[in-house]
C-alpha cells in the first residue's frame, strides 16, 4: 500500500513540476521521469497481483462525507492497471514526437503532460477504490483530463465543440452513474462497494434497476451504440494520442466498471446477460457499419472502437449467460475472451491511432480521400499500420484473432440448459462472422486509401514533420505486443488467468483454474496454426524470390488502354465502400450536395456527399423539436398578467403539497 | 501409419485436384457449348509456363504487391491442411478450427485486395470493392452453416464435425441443407457464375479477374493457383459433408470414404461447369440476395433441427 501510496504522490509532483518548472523540455523530462518512477512504483504492487497473489487491502481515512475509503487492489483492477500505465506512458513518449512544434514554440506544453498525469492518477483512483464517493471522483478526475486533452487545439471553433459534446455526453453518462449510486445508497445508505455487493446478490427490482442504469452509463463511457455519439467527433478532433489513450486506454474504464458489478451481482439473471449481448451486438454492428463510410481517419477509427466494445460486451454478456445457467466453460471463455480483447483492443487501436498521428503530421490531413501513396514515402508507418490494421480486423496470426477466437468458442460451446437461446447464441456467430467480413472490408479501404496507390495530393507533403524516432518507438512498442499474443496466445492468456479466475470463483465450478475451461493444448494448438502459416509463408516467399524469375521491368498501371492514367482516377474510399453501403442503404443517412453540370457548355460542377451519424442526427432533431413545440405551447398561452399568476399560484399550491405530503 | 497414409493422401489430392477442379469445369463448359474443349490438365501447363516468365510490375507498386499473391497462397494452403477432404480426417485439427479457416482465409482476401489497390488502378479497386462486399456477406453463411453442423455432431473440430450425430432422416436432412448453403459460398467466394463470370473480357464486370489485371508473370501462376486450391478445398469441404462414409471406419470404410469425396469432387466441379454453363451471372445488386437465400436455408436446418431435438416446443 506504502509503494502505491507514494506512486500516486510522485505522479502529483510530477504534475507540479509541469507548471513550476521553466522551459517545455525540461517540464517533459521531470514528467517523463516521474510517471517511470510512479508507473514502476504502482506497476510493483499490481504485477504480483496480476499473476496471483492476494489482493492489496488498505483504509484511508477520510472526512466527510466519507468517513473511510477502502481501497482494495484486486487481479481485475490489477489487469487494468498493468495495460493502462505503460500505455499512457508510451503516449506521453509519442506526444514528444507528435507535439515537437509546440515543444520548441513559446506554447506551454507542461499543462499537456501534467493532463496525462492527471489520467494516470484517475487509474489509480478508479481501480483500486471500493467506495462509490471516491469511484466517482476517479471518473470525474478521468473525464475532466480527457475532455482537457481533446481541446489542446482550442483554438479551432470545431475542435471546443467536440470537446463540449464529449463532456456533456460523459456527465449525462455520470448522471446515470449517479442515479444508480443513489439507487444503491437507498437500498443500504452506505457508499461502501461491500454493501453493494450485499445488495446487488439479492435479486430485487432494485438490483435491475441499479444494474440498468450501471450497465447504461458504463456503456456511455465505452462508446456503445447507441451511446457512441460523442466519440467520434473526440477522436477527431483530440491530437493523435490523446485520441489513441481515450479509444484504447481511458474509456476501458466503462468495461472495467461492467466486469466489476457483474462481479459483484455473482449470480446475475439471464436476462442480464442477454441485455448485455444484444446492446453488445449492436455496437459491433452499427460500429463496423460506420467505419465503412467514414472519410476522416480518426472518426473511422473511433467508430471501430465501437465495433471492439461491443465485441468485448458480447463476450461479458456471455459470460453472464455462464454464470446465471452454471456453465464455467462460458465464464472463463466470456469473461477470459472479453479481457483479452480489451487488451488487443489497447494495443492494436493505439498503434492505428499513432499511424494516423504520423500520417497527419506528414501530410496536414486525415482525409481518406486526400491521401494515397504514403506506402513509399512513411518507410516505418506504413508497415506497422498494416500490421495493427491486420489485427483490428481479428485475422490471424496476430492478438485480434485470438480474442474472437476464444469468443467463437464459447458461442459454440452452449450449456443445453438454455435451450433454444442456443439457436440465439448461433445467430451471435453469424453476426460475429458478419462483423468481421465488414472490418475487413474496412481494413482494405482504410489502408489502401491512405498508403497505396499514388499520392492524391502531392502538395500537402510537409517534407519537415516526418515520422521520428519519438513517434515510431512507442508504435514498434504495441507491435512487440501485437504479435507476441498473437503467435504465443497462452502469453495473453496468462495475464487474464487472475482476473478470469476471480469471475470462476463466484460461479459454481469446482476448480478457479482458468485453464480447466480454455485447454492449453488449444491454445498450443492455435499457436501452432500461426506457426504453421508463418512457416508456409516464409517457404513460399523463398521459393519465389530464389527460383521464380524477378521483375525487372515496370510498366504504367493497366487502363484498359488508356495510358496517362492520374492519381485522381483512382478508385476512392467512397466507391470503395459503395456497393456495401448499397446493401444497408436503409441504416445509413447520408447528406449530399450536387451541382452538377448542365446545358451545351456546362460549367465545372460539384457532388459532396457526407455519411452522417443518424443517432446523432436523431438527438438535434429531437432537441429541435422539442424545442419548437416548447415555443408552440408559450406562444398559444395568451399574454394576461391574470392567466400568469393563476399558473403561479398552482405551481405554488403543488410544491406546498408535495413537501407537506412528505 | 494411418495418419501419414491419410496425410499423403490429402496432400496429393490438393496437389493434384485443383487442376483437374478447373479442368473438369471448363471441359463442362465446352461440351456444352460445343466445343471440345482444352485438355483436362491444361492449367498446369498454364502454370508452368507463367512460372517460367519474367514478371511486369506496374510502377506504382510497392513492395505490397509482390508479397500479397505468395501471401495469398499460404493462406490457401494454410486452411488446406485443416479443412476435411475425407470425413473424419484433416492432416491438423484443433476445437474450432473451422473459425481459423474462415479467418485464414480472410487474411488471403485481405492481401488479394491490398495487391489490387496497390497498383491504383481504378478497375482493380472496383473489383476489390465488390470482392470485399460480397465475401462479407457471404461469411455469416459459412460460420452459421459450420456452426450448426458443429451443433448437431458435437464436435468442435473440423474434421469430425462433418459428421453429424443425429437420426438419419435429420442427418440427411442437415447435410443437403447445409451443403446446398455451403454450394452458395463456394459460388461466391471462387468467383464463379452466377456471382461472378471468370470467363469475361470486360474490366467493368468481373470481380476477381480485374483484381489481378496487372499481375503477370509467377505472381499471376502463383494468385491463379491459389484461387483453384481454394476451390478446391471448399469442394472438399462440401463432399465431406455429403460423403456417407467416413474415415473412422475400417479400412475398407476409409477407402470407400476416400473414393467418394473424391468422386463428389468431381461432381461438384462438373456441377460449377453446369450453372456456368445455364445461367448469366446476377446483377450485382441481386447478389446480396443469393447469400440471403443460402443464411435461410441454413436458418430452416437450424429450426428443424431444434424442433426434431426437442430444444423448441
Amino acid at each position: 500500500m506504502d509503494l502505491l501510496l507514494f506512486g500516486t504522490l510522485t505522479l502529483i509532483a510530477g504534475m507540479a513540476l509541469c507548471f513550476v518548472l521553466p522551459g517545455n523540455r525540461l517540464r517533459i523530462a521531470a514528467n517523463l521521469v516521474s510517471q517511470v518512477i510512479g508507473g514502476w512504483c504502482i506497476l510493483s504492487k499490481a504485477i504480483p497481483v496480476l499473476f496471483g497473489a492476494p489482493s492489496v487491502n488498505g483504509v484511508m481515512h477520510w472526512s466527510y462525507p466519507v468517513n473511510q475509503i477502502d481501497l482494495q487492489l484486486n487481479s481485475i483492477g490489477a489487469f487494468f492497471l498493468c495495460f493502462s500505465i505503460p500505455m499512457t506512458f508510451l503516449g506521453s513518449i509519442y506526444a514528444v514526437g507528435y507535439l515537437s512544434k509546440d515543444i520548441d514554440s513559446e506554447r506551454h506544453v507542461g499543462t499537456h503532460f501534467a493532463l496525462l498525469s492527471l489520467v494516470q492518477l484517475s487509474y489509480v483512483i478508479i481501480y483500486t477504490v471500493q467506495n462509490a464517493f471516491a469511484f466517482l471522483v476517479g471518473w470525474e478526475f478521468a473525464a475532466l483530463g480527457a475532455w482537457l486533452l481533446v481541446i489542446w487545439q482550442h483554438r479551432d471553433q470545431k475542435i471546443r465543440f467536440a470537446g463540449f459534446n464529449y463532456l456533456v455526453s460523459t456527465h449525462v453518462g455520470l448522471f446515470f452513474l449517479v442515479a444508480a449510486i443513489v439507487v444503491m445508497h437507498g437500498a443500504t445508505a452506505s457508499f461502501q462497494f461491500d454493501d453493494y455487493e450485499r445488495f446487488l446478490k439479492q435479486p430485487s427490482v432494485a438490483r435491475n434497476i441499479a444494474f440498468v442504469l450501471l450497465m447504461t452509463s458504463f456503456g456511455l463511457k465505452s462508446a456503445f451504440f447507441p451511446f457512441h455519439t460523442w466519440l467520434p467527433r473526440a477522436h477527431s478532433a483530440a491530437p493523435a494520442h490523446v485520441s489513441a489513450l481515450m479509444s484504447g486506454v481511458i474509456h476501458k474504464a466503462g468495461l472495467f466498471g461492467m466486469i466489476k458489478f457483474i462481479l459483484m451481482v455473482g449470480h446475475p439473471e439471464a436476462w442480464m446477460g442477454w441485455y448485455l449481448i444484444v446492446v453488445s451486438g449492436a455496437s459491433a454492428f452499427m460500429g463496423v457499419l460506420y467505419t465503412i463510410t467514414q472519410r476522416d481517419i480518426k472518426r473511422l477509427l473511433g467508430y471501430s472502437s465501437t465495433e471492439n466494445v461491443g465485441l468485448v460486451g458480447i463476450g461479458f454478456g456471455l459470460g453472464c449467460l455462464g454464470l446465471s445457467y452454471d456453465s464455467p466453460t462460458l465464464v472463463a471463455l466470456g469473461f477470459g475472451g472479453g479481457l483479452l480483447h480489451v487488451l488487443n483492443h489497447a494495443l492494436f487501436k493505439c498503434l492505428l491511432f499513432y499511424g494516423a498521428g504520423s500520417v497527419y503530421k506528414f501530410t496536414h490531413t486525415i482525409d481518406l480521400e486526400r491521401l494515397g501513396g504514403m506506402h513509399r514515402l512513411m518507410r516505418w508507418t506504413a508497415p506497422l499500420f498494416l500490421l495493427g490494421a491486420i489485427a483490428s480486423a481479428s485475422l490471424p496470426p496476430l492478438n485480434g484473432f485470438v480474442g474472437e477466437f476464444l469468443f467463437y468458442t464459447g458461442l459454440l460451446q452452449s450449456p443445453p440448459a438454455l435451450g433454444s437461446g442456443r439457436v440465439g447464441l448461433l445467430l451471435v456467430v453469424a453476426l460475429l462472422a458478419l462483423v468481421g467480413g465488414l472490418s475487413l472490408l474496412s481494413t482494405v479501404r482504410l489502408y489502401g486509401m491512405i498508403f497505396l496507390g499514388t499520392t492524391r495530393n502531392p502538395h500537402s507533403i510537409h517534407e519537415d514533420s516526418r515520422e521520428n524516432a519519438w513517434m515510431i518507438i512507442p508504435m514498434v512498442l504495441h507491435l512487440c505486443g501485437i504479435v507476441a499474443i498473437g503467435m504465443v496466445p497462452i502469453l495473453g492468456i496468462r495475464l487474464i488467468e487472475a482476473p478470469t479466475s476471480m469471475m470462476l470463483a463466484v460461479s459454481s465450478a469446482p476448480t478457479e483454474s482458468v485453464t480447466a475451461f480454455m485447454p492449453i493444448a488449444l491454445l498450443n494448438s492455435l499457436a501452432m496454426f500461426s506457426a504453421l502459416f508463418v512457416g508456409v509463408l516464409l517457404f513460399l516467399l523463398a521459393f519465389r524470390f530464389w527460383f521464380l524469375p524477378r521483375c525487372n521491368r515496370t510498366h504504367v498501371t493497366w487502363g484498359c488502354g488508356y495510358t496517362a492514367p492520374n492519381p485522381r482516377m483512382q478508385y476512392t474510399g467512397a466507391s470503395f465502400s459503395g456497393p456495401m453501403v448499397g446493401v444497408f442503404k436503409d441504416m445509413l443517412k447520408f447528406v449530399s450536395q450536387e451541382d452538377l453540370p448542365e446545358g451545351v457548355f456546362p460549367a465545372d460542377g460539384k457532388y459532396k456527399t457526407h455519411c452522417i451519424d443518424s443517432v446523432e442526427h436523431k438527438i438535434f432533431e429531437i432537441l429541435d423539436d422539442g424545442e419548437k413545440g416548447a415555443t408552440n405551447i408559450m406562444d398559444r398561452l395568451p399574454e394576461s398578467s391574470g392567466f400568469s399568476f393563476a399558473m403561479g399560484l398552482i405551481g405554488l399550491l403543488l410544491l406546498v403539497s408535495l413537501i407537506a405530503l412528505n | 501409419m494411418k495418419y501419414a497414409l491419410l496425410t499423403a493422401f490429402h496432400i496429393a489430392v490438393l496437389l493434384i485436384a485443383p487442376i483437374y477442379v478447373v479442368g473438369v469445369i471448363n471441359r463442362v463448359k465446352a461440351y456444352w457449348a460445343g466445343r471440345r474443349g482444352p485438355r483436362l490438365n491444361q492449367s498446369f501447363f498454364d502454370m508452368l509456363r507463367l512460372m517460367k516468365k519474367t514478371p511486369v510490375y506496374s510502377e506504382v507498386t510497392s513492395w505490397i504487391f509482390p508479397v500479397s499473391s505468395t501471401i495469398v497462397l499460404a493462406t490457401a494452403v494454410t486452411a488446406s491442411l485443416i479443412t476435411p477432404i475425407v470425413p473424419g480426417f484433416a492432416p491438423f485439427g484443433f476445437p474450432g478450427d473451422f473459425v481459423a479457416f474462415a479467418y485464414i482465409l480472410g487474411l488471403g482476401k485481405l492481401f488479394m485486395m491490398l495487391g489490387a489497390l496497390d497498383t491504383g488502378s481504378p478497375f482493380e479497386g472496383m473489383g476489390a470493392s465488390r470482392e470485399a462486399t460480397y465475401s462479407a456477406l457471404a461469411e455469416p453463411v459459412l460460420l452459421l452453416g459450420l456452426g450448426t453442423l458443429a451443433w448437431a455432431s458435437g464436435a468442435t473440430s473440423f474434421q469430425d464435425l462433418v459428421i453429424p450425430d443425429v437420426s438419419l432422416g435429420m442427418n440427411i436432412g442437415l447435410r443437403i441443407g447445409i451443403a446446398l448453403a455451403l454450394y452458395v459460398v463456394l459460388l461466391i467466394e471462387a468467383a464463379r457464375i452466377p456471382a461472378d463470370d471468370p470467363t469475361t473480357h470486360l474490366e467493368l464486370t468481373m470481380v476477381h479477374e480485374v483484381m489481378i489485371l496487372d499481375h503477370s508473370g509467377p505472381e499471376l501462376g502463383i494468385v491463379q493457383q491459389a484461387s483453384a486450391l481454394k476451390m478446391t478445398v471448399l469442394m472438399g469441404v462440401i463432399a465431406a459433408v455429403l460423403n456417407p462414409f467416413s474415415v473412422s471406419a475400417s479400412v475398407v470404410g476409409a477407402c470407400l470414404a476416400a473414393a467418394a469425396s473424391i468422386i463428389l469432387i468431381g461432381l461438384l466441379a462438373a456441377s460449377v461447369g453446369l450453372v456456368e454453363s445455364l445461367i448469366a451471372r446476377f446483377r450485382f445488386q441481386a447478389l446480396p440476395l443469393l447469400t440471403l437465400a443460402g443464411f435461410v436455408v441454413v436458418m430452416f436446418v437450424l429450426i428443424i433441427f431444434n424442433v426434431g431435438q426437442g430444444h423448441i416446443q
